[in-house]
């Protein structure tokens, strides 16, 4: 019997060895182990042993039961690995991937909200106004004068009643202030029309961003520090502003800033964006429209400040065309993904 | 304007460094846009006299001659030019002189005749920007010389003056700046009064009220008006004037000089008084320009006793100028009020150098001066001699004012200690000065009426390179504006993430673009002035603009598309200003790809899920008719209508050259809460295993999903957690169900959170959804 066991587990083990596939091992496994395999005929004929020969058969059979689970569970694994490399054996890996649809937002957009992030930062709240506008709100209360060449209908969009189009965004400092006392810390994207003929460079309706800072001691060194901030946060560390004194009606004194920062194309200063100290005239007008003197010049002070988004994001994308901006051509629009 | 340094040059001592000059002048807030140089700098440029001009014998346009260059020799020249005389010096290139244009001058033929050097014009010497024919020099000039011997090179800028500054629109303005801002001594022109001259002669009659506070006439008689000497063409020609006479170069010389525009009348054109008056309504006035324009009231004109003469401060008459007959000349110098010129020369169309000066204000106490200075050069240059002056009002008083400037007010400004010292030399130098507490302005500075204007002065010579940089904040609230602003960019990042483009169109569309459009309202805000035909009123919906961009991309090839806008919108009604959201898709489903698969196009039911992904509220779709859309659904956020979805119809897809359904949809999302910002509270995940049942019915066609989903809702089932449509059938042949049925298989999920359901209590429930589902709605079941 005990050579009968030998027998058995060598052939068992060979047979195992040489299963290549699963349903060889099954039947293995059944050959040997099952209800009425070969282990447990062995195991059956135990009950005919001499109690001296049981102990040492009973050992015997348990070893040679065990040897052939663990080589039927070793062959299985090795079956199940060789399947599994089969499985993901030989696949290009350079094939392409499955397709996901990307759309894109406007570059506008993506600009127009990494200025907003940028501010953010410096403590300013975003703040809106209206497209339609009074001429009060474009033009008088920012200190523009009754005849000022920019009223006109050659320049200025009108609507039958008498309002307008917004020229620029600074109408959202009026709106603002009239509705909150300072401190005001605000920036407003938003558009702005003018009767420009349509080119390259130019659009009827473009997008501004506003900025309005009014507490007390606000300084030009405040404005310096803001709008150098931004640019270098915009442009890269290496980006300088030179600070130009103009004429605005709505600020005194007034700046145009020109810029300079090797992510520009070109290395010569570009002028992006008009700023100022708040005329003294801006704050009366809206005390006047409050009935209060929340906006007392000798009181408060602020700055202004206000860029054109569409050529900011033109300069910085090399983008030759400002009329890319409206064409909404996804060819374009995929190059912002 | 345009600056000739060497004009400057006559008044203040301008720095040798014109780079070093320009950053000055910028940085002071007199942007330089330009800077030209003239003249020519070669020796082999040189004087030569011509000695005798013959006929071409080849080309009838040219002409043979021999010229003294003073180097012995006669030369032989070919010349093309006409307006020279045997005996004229002239500028004579020589073999190897490189002109302006890096054009090099050499010895050879022409048209068979050897020329051995360029006869040259004003023009091709760099000394004009316009010139024609041969410059004639000087009789006195020297033959041999090199000719930049007589005109010394010039550089001439071209300034951006702003609005706010008339008192730089002159040489002597400029040379006021230049003197303030680089410390340099100004020498103005001394202008004596003229002895002997007789007052009055003229009557002045001032009937415009304040457009016309002062006005002044000259007579000079016996003038000889000829072309100007070489040395007041070359000033004009250098800043882009073009010389006619002396007379008309002295008006203009002069308004360069000093900033006043001035006009000369021919004597005789004029009768005894002139007018300052308001035209007549419908008055014609041919001006010199050689246009006639019908003037009215808000206009000012120069006029006799019969007719107007100029149109005051713009433009001069056909009739009334100075020509080569005249020899009385009538001088202009006048005060008018800005607002006037400004207004009429825009309402007719028409400006001027002297316009352009008017409307932005000229030195009202430099009326009298120039009219002197003028008046004393005409007689130096074309004799004759200054007989009368005439005088109408005075100077308007309020050009003169006292300022004040509280001690520290500069600081507290530019946010940096400028000592007081400091501040008065600056001042003092712009040429205002001290009175009491406060400061005089100049007369020729209207700009300079406040306080902060004197700050800005000082900020600005100050230099606000010198004010260091300050950064600090405030703690402020984020506004509604910020929320709402937060939530558009998640809503176009989800968007983006499941293939849609931002599209952003103007605001102005045509009328007809929005006839087609589903929503279309008769609440359209019309532009009074619009631009073009395509943009006369603003958009009412983002959807017309959003299928022209669709078309676009169609056209252009690309044949799935996804667009969404999100914009704002206008209407002539309550909510003027309104924010949508608009989508357009149409093409593919997936992206073709080697993995094959099912290519399908999108359909509305694409569209509907993705504005479910959007989680802008609970949206619900209604059956809606809507125009263009023969599949639409009006979409609704509980009883507040919020826009529409649906599918274009064929024909209107198939003019967009769409080859597959369009699916839109518009929404305002005025309507929503999108500043609201939501905290999720967190539930207690279930620990009992749910089990789900389904229900497979067969429903009339007009029944809808959600009227079957709202009754198993609405029953209220405690156990009930989820119902989920899995399949729709139709069979309209019949066959497998009847023709006139659906079948909707629903799974429904069971479960609660105290114990684990036994079979039996779900079967309960099931059933119990069942009978009601049976009771409300006209439905079987397929077992």
């Amino acid at each position: 019997m005990e050579q009968q066991l030998e027998q058995l587990r060598s052939d068992a083990l060979s047979e195992i060895g040489a299963s290549s596939e699963e349903a060889a091992l099954e039947a293995a496994r059944i050959k040997y182990l099952g209800r009425s395999g070969s282990i447990s005929a062995v195991s059956e004929g135990m009950r005919n042993l001499t109690k001296e020969e049981r102990p040492k058969i009973g050992k015997l059979l348990n070893e040679v039961r065990n040897a052939v689970t663990a080589a039927l569970e070793a062959r299985k694994q090795e079956l199940d690995a060789a399947r599994d490399a089969a499985a993901l054996s030989g696949i290009d890996v350079t094939l392409p991937g499955t397709p996901v649809q990307r759309g894109a937002i406007h570059p506008i957009t993506l600009l127009q909200d990494r200025a907003v992030q940028i501010f953010r930062r410096m403590g300013f709240v975003l703040a809106d106004g209206p497209d339609i506008e009074t001429e009060w709100h474009c033009f008088d209360a920012l200190n523009t004068p009754a005849d000022h060449p920019a009223r006109n209908e050659q320049d200025t969009f009108y609507l039958p009643d008498g309002r307008l189009l917004r020229t620029h965004t600074s109408t959202i400092q009026i709106r603002t202030m009239e509705n909150v006392p300072p401190p005001v810390r605000i920036i407003g994207p938003g558009a702005a029309y003018r009767r420009d003929e349509v080119d390259a460079t130019h659009l009827a309706q473009f997008n501004q961003m506003e900025g309005l800072y009014v507490a007390q001691g606000v300084t030009v060194a405040d404005l310096k520090g803001t709008i150098e901030f931004f640019f270098r946060e915009l442009f890269g560390p290496d980006t300088r502003c030179r600070f130009r004194p103009h004429f605005f009606p709505f600020t005194e004194p007034s700046f145009e800033i020109d810029l300079k920062a090797s992510a520009l194309a070109g290395g010569k200063w570009l002028e992006l964006a008009g700023c100022g100290m708040v005329d003294p005239a801006v704050f009366e007008a809206v005390n006047r429209r409050r009935g209060d003197n929340a906006y007392d010049p000798g009181k408060v002070s602020g700055f202004a400040f206000g860029f054109g988004l569409d050529r900011l994001a033109m300069i910085m994308g090399a983008v030759p065309d400002i009329r890319l901006f409206i064409e909404n051509d996804v060819r374009f629009l995929a190059q912002y993904r | 304007m345009k600056v000739s340094l060497n004009w400057l040059r006559e008044y203040v001592e301008v720095p040798d460094d014109v780079a070093a000059l320009c950053e000055l002048l910028t940085l002071a807030g007199v942007e330089v846009e330009g800077i030209e140089t003239r003249g020519l700098t070669s020796d082999k440029v040189v004087v030569a006299e011509i000695l005798s001009s013959e006929q071409h014998p080849n080309a009838d346009r040219l002409s043979v001659c021999r010229v003294n260059d003073g180097g012995g020799e006669p030369r032989q020249i070919v010349c093309g030019a006409k307006n020279y005389r045997v005996g004229d010096k002239v500028p004579l290139a020589l073999p190897g002189a490189v002109l302006p244009g890096d054009f090099k001058i050499k010895a050879g033929k022409l048209r068979g005749v050897e020329s051995q050097g360029m006869m040259c014009s004003a023009k091709e010497l760099n000394l004009a920007e316009d010139a024609e024919g041969l410059l004639i020099l000087p009789p006195s000039a020297t033959v041999g010389t090199p000719v930049h011997e007589l005109f010394a090179p010039d550089t001439v800028l071209d300034v951006e003056v702003t609005p706010n500054r008339p008192d730089l629109l002159s040489h002597v303005g400029m040379a006021r700046e230049i003197s303030a801002l680089a410390r340099r001594e100004l020498t103005v022109p001394t202008i004596d009064a003229v002895a002997g001259e007789a007052n009055g002669g003229i009557e002045i009659r001032l009937r415009a009220g304040e457009d016309c506070p002062h006005y002044t006439a000259r007579r000079i008689s016996g003038v000889q008006v000829k072309p100007s000497p070489e040395w007041m063409q070359r000033r004009l020609e250098a800043v882009g004037l073009r010389p006619i006479n002396n007379v008309v170069d002295v008006t203009n010389f002069v308004m360069l000089e000093l900033g006043q525009p001035l006009h000369a009348f021919d004597a005789r054109e004029i009768s005894r008084s002139i007018r300052v008056r308001h035209a007549t309504e419908g008055e014609n006035f041919l001006a010199l320009d050689g246009r006639n324009y019908a003037l009215s009231p808000g206009h000012m004109v120069i006029a006799d006793d019969e007719k107007a003469l100029a149109i005051a401060g713009i433009m001069g008459g056909e009739h009334s100028g100075v020509t080569e007959k005249t020899t009385d000349v009538v001088l202009e110098s006048a005060y008018f009020r800005p607002q006037n010129i400004r207004r009429s020369s825009r309402e007719l169309g028409l400006s001027s150098d002297s316009s352009y000066r008017f409307e932005r204000g000229v030195d009202p106490a430099g009326v009298t001066a120039a009219s002197l200075r003028a008046a004393k050069l005409i007689v130096e240059l074309g004799g004759g001699r200054i007989e009368s002056f005439s005088e109408g009002g005075n100077a308007p008083a309020d050009a003169v004012g006292v300022v004040a400037l509280r001690e520290g007010r500069c600081s507290e400004v530019a946010g940096t200690d400028i000592a007081e010292r400091e501040v008065e030399a600056i001042l003092s130098r712009l040429g205002l000065t001290r009175e009491g507490t406060g400061w005089r302005t100049p007369t020729y500075r209207p700009d300079l009426t406040r306080e902060i204007d004197l700050v800005e002065e000082v900020v600005r010579v100050y230099g606000i390179e010198n004010i260091p940089p300050r950064t600090r904040g405030d703690f402020v609230s984020a506004t509604r504006v910020d929320a709402i602003h937060d939530r558009l960019m998640e809503l176009r990042r989800e968007l983006a993430a499941t293939g849609f483009f931002e599209a952003r169109n103007v605001s102005m569309i045509s009328a007809e673009a929005t006839t087609d459009d589903p929503l279309a309202v008769d609440s359209l805000r019309p532009i009074k002035n619009p631009l073009s035909e395509d943009q006369t009123h603003l958009r009412p919906n983002l959807l017309p603009g959003l299928l022209q961009a669709l078309a676009h991309n169609l056209r252009s090839g690309t044949k799935s598309v996804r667009l969404f806008e999100i914009g704002r919108v206008f209407r002539a009604e309550t909510r003027e200003e309104r924010l949508h959201l608009a989508t357009v898709m149409t093409g593919l489903l997936q992206p073709t790809s080697w993995r094959g698969g099912e290519r399908s196009d999108v359909d509305f039911f694409d569209l509907k899920g993705v504005l479910a992904s959007l989680r802008l509220a609970d949206l619900r779709f209604a059956p809606a008719t809507l125009r263009g859309l023969p599949l639409a659904a009006e979409v609704r956020s509980g009883e507040v209508s919020l826009g529409f979805a649906g599918q274009l119809a064929p024909a209107r897809a198939r003019a967009l050259d769409a080859t597959a359904a369009v699916i839109v949809a518009e929404i305002d999302l005025s309507l929503l809460p999108l500043e609201a910002r939501t905290t999720a509270v967190c539930r207690e995940i279930g620990k009992f295993p749910g089990t789900s049942r389904d229900i497979a019915t067969l429903a009339p066609l007009g029944v809808s999903h959600e009227q079957i989903e709202t009754v198993l809702k609405d029953a209220c089932e405690p156990l009930l957690r989820d119902v989920e449509l899995f399949d729709l059938f139709v069979d309209p042949t019949g066959e497998k169900i009847p023709a006139d049925r659906k079948s909707l298989a629903y799974s429904l999920t069971y479960r609660s959170d105290e114990r684990t359901l036994t079979s039996d209590e779900v079967s309960a429930a099931h059933a119990r959804l069942k009978e009601r589902l049976k009771a409300a709605v006209d439905v079987q079941f397929r077992e």
